[in-house]
């Protein structure tokens, strides 16, 4: 089983609000790493990758395990240049990248990922989305979001 | 903490709202002395998230003598309306006199706000006997309706913990419920300028005691002789007030503008980790 999920720091609960800005992500994200079983391998590399995919199996009761994992755990988005707000900013060429990935994590430009903010080098070792069950596809803060699971690699 | 029937969380910072049934107390100078003028300030204060009303029939300033059968005919009536049309509001009853207490309390008040530091000692007996929560204010011994004149203490803060601190004694030994005993430094009562200034300043202190802590500053003399500003102008220095005692901890802030005390006791509240951001994502997406 694997999962895929942004990380988001807004999910961390030493961030969290009266108000939950990511209710919808974070009711998402629980559901897709519930189905990791107890023993959860983390891939991450954004800055808080790590943390929020330790966070989200901690809250769902799964131990983050090195090997012997009953589920992995992707930690990774798309870029963050999506409209005028974004953190980013915007860059015209950041909804075609993202478009891209979500046909295909195959052959990433790398260096076009580092100018649209994107956290997709753990991405790589995906399936494509077409093969997932995607249950939440969107850029709410003007960075574009997938959570997706896939039954088998 | 228990305000009557209503129980409240130690994370709670709960906003009291002035009501008024005189015609001249100094801040809205009689605006709410008409019955149904007061009860429409309830319903402002309450649509602003006043979790109490504070209800008063005499003004804290000396004037015209107002005798107890006078006070009873200006709040016991009107509590009694306010309670059930607001079963949910803390209804509290600003009065020293035991005989008013008792009447208020019958008709549904929650808490005894003694203004005036236990003037009349059969106060606490009320509180216990409806299971009233009190207010336990220092005054510095001074008369009811009296303005301090050439006050001294060796240490203000310190007789400020003394004097409370003995009462809340006092009322839980005549049988208060423990969590419903509240101090109240009582700023300006018996307190020139300085000595609320320093009151202010050295408010944990008082919130070290362990009992929760009203404080009463809204629109008061020692902002306006602060700033120089008059009745009216104070809000801003008020509510600098205000940020220092959320600071240290205050519980209950008796006020006349609700909205503004809220937010700025909100925005305290966070600054000392006590209640998260209402809605943060800047930098968290």
């Amino acid at each position: 089983m694997i999962a895929l999920v942004p990380g988001v720091p807004a999910l961390l609960p030493a961030y969290a609000s009266l108000q939950d800005p990511v209710a919808d992500l974070r009711a998402a994200c629980l559901a897709a790493v519930s189905g990791l079983g107890p023993r959860v391998r983390v891939l991450a590399s954004g800055p808080s990758g790590a943390r929020v995919g330790a966070s989200l199996a901690a809250e769902v009761g799964a131990l983050v395990v090195e090997e012997a994992e009953t589920g992995l755990l992707v930690v990774g988005n798309g870029s963050a240049m999506r409209t005028e707000k974004a953190p980013g900013h915007f860059d015209p060429r950041a909804e075609a990248f993202d478009a891209a990935l979500r046909s295909s994590f195959a052959g990433i430009d790398a260096a076009l990922a580092a100018e649209l903010w994107a956290d997709t080098a753990c991405l790589a070792a995906l399936p494509s989305l077409a093969e997932a069950e995607v249950t939440y596809d969107d850029a709410p803060f003007g960075v574009q979001y997938w959570v997706a699971t896939w039954s088998a690699p | 903490m228990r305000l009557g029937q209503h129980a409240f969380g130690d994370d709670e910072a709960l906003m009291m709202a002035i009501v008024n049934r005189t015609p001249d107390s100094f801040f809205d100078k009689g605006a709410t002395w008409a019955e149904n003028a007061a009860f429409a300030r309830v319903a402002e204060v309450v649509a602003q998230g006043a979790e109490i009303v504070d209800i008063g029939g005499i003004k804290a300033a000396p004037g015209a003598e107002i005798s107890a059968a006078e006070e009873k005919d200006r709040v016991v009536d009107f509590v009694a309306r306010v309670r059930e049309t607001y079963p949910d509001l803390v209804i509290s009853v600003d009065t020293w006199r035991a005989e008013v207490g008792a009447a208020v309390c019958a008709a549904g008040a929650d808490v005894l706000n003694d203004a005036w530091g236990g003037a009349d000692p059969e106060l606490v007996d009320v509180a216990a006997q409806y299971d009233a929560a009190i207010v336990c204010t220092h005054t510095g011994g001074v008369t009811p309706r009296t303005r301090p004149y050439r006050i001294e203490y060796d240490d203000v803060v310190a007789s400020a913990i003394a004097d409370t601190v003995a009462y809340a004694e006092r009322a839980l030994a005549a049988g208060v419920a423990r969590e419903s005993i509240v101090i109240d430094p009582a700023h300006d009562f018996g307190k020139n300028t300085f000595h609320s200034l320093e009151v202010t300043r050295r408010l944990e202190e008082m919130v070290a005691t362990g009992w929760p802590v009203l404080v009463s500053l809204s629109n008061k003399d020692f902002v306006g002789e602060t700033l120089g500003l008059e009745v009216g102008e104070r809000l801003l220095g008020t509510l600098a007030a205000t940020s220092v005692c959320a600071l240290a901890g205050a519980r209950i802030y008796r006020v006349h503008q609700v909205v503004e005390t809220r937010q700025t006791v909100d925005m305290v509240w966070s600054i000392a980790g006590r209640r998260p951001p209402l809605r943060a994502i800047r930098g968290l997406q």
